[in-house]
């Protein structure tokens, strides 16, 4: 290091402060009660843990004195008592030990930090940090806690933001974007008589004004009332940019580091004057609440404040956002004309779209959107319109958002297996009464394309691999002959309350499923049902294995123990009762394909109860079974499959037998 | 979040302290290891070897240039947070461990107390550096 550099001096410093540090953590220890001397001492209430780098971020209430005298549970947080922001190195806070609820006195010397447009400020070199316990009941309880692991958020910081280290008057300059105020209606005149900013606690109806007065004085506390047209979840892109070069792509693991899917909850909402706005919101701990907030907040009208404009989206660049806009417009109501009075309307069948829309997002901490749940729902809101499927496969453009009601009868996931699971593409099979009940001239059964981009909550999920289930598919994308879901597509279980079902038949579907029987048009990745005669078995491919009963695994180990049972490592435990199954190709001639060889992959288990004899027992069954002369000539049908793939040449069709759910 | 927000802040107390009496204060310093913690007395020290400098074009374009203890020069960008240095990789992309490696941080010092090199170069010549980055690690 070089002499008399800041580098020695900070080493000093450091030194001596980390022996400072060590004495005082000692002298807690021995005198086992708090130091007498309280002058320069910081007494906080945490409120909520989170972590960042390393450093872990409290959000913290000042208290006016220690509340030793009373136990936490009487502490009564006093919304008058300032908020904190205190931060802990990650040493310091393993020794603390944290929760929520707790109370620390942190000791001089520590150092306040205001920040340029924060209210709250921060503190930090809280290196002589102190947990205090009030009662013998609560020492008890700090001992369970400890065993106890908390798990505490963990905000994984943009590379994208730098730091500007220039003047306060730099960042008044505004983004040269929201220099240019498009016009979505072609009527907003923007050089002409415009408003004065209002009254700053009068609530605003217009959106553009809100982004227009941005950093003007006051601007914070501008409210404006919009209407709540959409509810849905999207993934939060917290990961970092990645730096491909040539194909090898140089970024961070995926984001599955935290427990938590990373969603946040975003609105897209409409003014009095029909302009657009998605509003991202909180992340989400669990996206079981979206259907939750799909009901409670779609159509009413809410007020913003505090909004920070992320972004001005156009058209070109984000064309998911523009068809759900799209599929939105003309609005259900007449349009308030900007910078006339309050009784003019604009009537809206012939207005053109909108362009551009704005994507805000709430200021650190704050979220201020008052959604009035006790209200009506508003003239302006457009319930989605839910067709049948047969009518969605005769619209005829590209990217239109449409919504339905469906029976699922088969899921497929995608096979990368370096993916996360619930970030891989799901392929589903779906049916309403309007395809079951035609005879010809449409499919049965329709395929939906879920991508990893689309929000599925643990109970969607679930519902899809469980049981034959009706869905509600909000906002899919249709386009190019393929339902997909996307981005801003909500899958639901529970009927909206309110939808424009036109002609849409909601019942479910009584009898069993048809699937559309093998033939020369049916093509790869799509099910069908067929039916004909063996001609042939493959017996190389002739396969059994057991597997667990609990949950299906099929790489069962020997026990450790006792070499004759059978271990499932999902599960943890002993298998007693296998479930044993059995594979094996077969060859078909089936009359409504004839051209074409047909393979199937046919599939049996059967439970196997006594384990001891499980060996001697496989080998009869599978000889027994899959004798290969008692198979020939065997008529097999109707079977339910799986198209894995279609080949001219030579001229073939390879399947796999499948239940439906 | 709140951490880079306090970053800033910090390094513009220091950027202040320094323009108004060329010296920073013991508590900055103190608060700059708290905040970057390992990362600071090694970016300090690039600081005190003006070990940053700062590349220009005629475009504007601009990147930094910091010569490692090792002798080796990294190459950290303007318009976001990236160093080419392994440790970047590791505690920043991967582990999200630090805000910023050593060498970032150096190049926000050296900004905040004029203590960056300039170096004006030709457009082709800029090219030239970031992509034999791009080589090194190909």
């Amino acid at each position: 290091l070089c002499r008399g550099g800041l580098a020695e001096r900070l080493c000093r410093l450091q030194n001596r402060e980390r022996s400072a540090i060590s004495f005082w953590r000692h002298q807690c220890i021995s005198d086992d009660k708090i130091p007498s001397d309280k002058s320069g001492v910081l007494i906080v209430k945490i409120l909520e843990i989170f972590e960042e780098c390393t450093i872990q971020v409290a959000i913290c209430q000042q208290l006016e004195q220690s509340p030793v005298t009373f136990s936490p549970e009487d502490a009564v947080i006093n919304a008058e008592e300032p908020i904190l922001k205190v931060l802990f190195t990650r040493e310091t806070a393993a020794h603390l030990k944290s929760r929520p609820q707790d109370v620390i006195h942190i000791y001089p010397p520590w150092q306040k930090l205001l920040l340029q447009n924060a209210d709250v400020p921060v503190i930090m070199n809280t290196y002589f940090s102190q947990k205090v316990l009030l009662s013998e009941h609560s020492e008890a309880r700090e001992k369970t806690y400890g065993l106890t692991k908390m798990l505490i958020r963990k905000n994984i910081i943009s590379l994208a933001q730098t730091f500007r280290l220039d003047d306060l008057d730099d960042e008044l300059h505004q983004d040269p974007s929201d220099n240019q105020v498009a016009c979505a209606l072609q009527i907003h005149n923007n050089g002409g008589s415009k408003q004065h900013p209002l009254a700053l606690s009068a609530v605003n109806d217009s959106l553009l004004e809100m982004v227009e007065s941005q950093g003007a004085v006051g601007w914070r506390e501008v409210q404006v009332r919009v209407v709540i047209q959409r509810v849905y979840c999207l993934p939060a892109r917290e990961r970092c940019r990645s730096h491909t070069q040539g194909n090898k792509p140089l970024c961070a693991t995926p984001v599955t580091n935290s427990d938590p899917p990373n969603v946040r909850l975003c609105l897209l909402v409409q003014d009095a004057y029909g302009m657009f706005s998605e509003v991202q919101l909180q992340s989400l701990s669990s996206t079981d609440d979206i259907e939750q907030y799909c009901r409670r907040w779609e159509g009413k009208s809410c007020c913003l404040a505090g909004m920070k404009i992320l972004q001005r989206t156009t058209r070109g660049r984000a064309l998911g956002l523009f068809s759900l806009i799209d599929s939105l417009w003309p609005p259900a109501v007449p349009l308030k004309v900007p910078g006339q009075s309050q009784d003019s309307e604009m009537m809206t069948t012939n207005l053109p779209p909108p362009s551009f829309c704005y994507i805000l997002t709430v200021q650190s901490g704050e979220i201020r959107v008052e959604v009035d749940e006790e209200e009506q729902i508003s003239n302006l809101y457009q319930p989605p319109a839910v067709h049948g499927l047969k009518e969605i496969l005769r619209i005829g453009g590209c990217n239109e958002r449409c919504s339905f009601w469906a029976q699922v009868l088969y899921q497929r996931l995608q096979t990368k297996h370096n993916v996360p699971i619930d970030q891989r593409d799901i392929l589903l099979f779906v049916t309403d009464s309007t395809l079951q009940n035609v005879v010809y001239g449409i499919p049965k059964v329709v395929a939906v394309s879920v991508t990893a981009s689309c929000v599925l909550s643990m109970e969607i999920r679930e519902a899809l691999s469980a049981g034959s289930r009706l869905v509600f598919f909000k906002d899919a994308l249709w386009g190019n002959g393929r339902i997909i879901c996307v981005e801003r597509t909500v899958l639901l279980l529970q009927k909206p309350l309110l939808c424009l079902a036109a002609g849409a038949d909601l019942s479910e579907l009584t009898g069993p499923v048809k699937l559309d029987e093998l033939d020369s048009t049916t093509q790869a990745n799509s099910v069908c049902a067929l039916r004909g005669t063996v001609v042939g078995v493959n017996e190389s491919t002739a396969f059994s294995w057991p597997t667990c009963d609990r949950c299906g695994n099929g790489k069962l180990e020997l026990c450790p123990q006792d070499r004759e049972l059978l271990y499932c490592n999902q599960c943890s435990e002993v298998v007693t009762t296998p479930v044993l199954k059995m594979q094996l190709e077969v060859f078909l001639s089936c009359p409504s394909r004839s051209q074409s060889t047909v393979k199937v992959k046919v599939r049996h288990e059967i439970s196997v109860g006594v384990s001891a004899l499980f060996v001697l027992l496989t080998m009869l069954l599978f000889l027994q079974t899959y004798e290969v002369q008692s198979v020939l000539g065997r008529e097999v049908g109707l079977l339910n499959c799986y198209v894995h793939s279609v080949t001219s040449h030579p001229n073939c069709v390879a399947l796999e037998e499948i239940v439906l759910l | 979040s709140t951490l880079p927000a306090v970053a800033e802040e910090l390094l513009r107390e220091i950027k202040k302290a320094f323009q108004e009496s060329s010296h920073v204060p013991d508590d900055l310093l103190l608060g700059l290891k708290f905040i970057f913690g390992p990362s600071a007395v090694p970016a300090l020290d690039l600081v005190d070897q003006r070990a940053v400098t700062r590349v220009t074009a005629p475009s504007g374009r601009t990147l930094y240039q910091v010569l490692g203890s090792s002798g080796k020069l990294y190459t950290c960008y303007s318009s976001c947070h990236f160093c080419t240095c392994p440790a970047f990789g590791f505690s920043v992309l991967q582990k999200s461990e630090s805000l910023l490696c050593k060498h970032i941080l150096a190049v926000y010092l050296s900004q905040a107390m004029g203590a960056c090199q300039e170096l004006s170069v030709s457009e082709e010549q800029l090219t030239n550096i970031l992509l034999a980055e791009e080589e090194d690690e190909g």
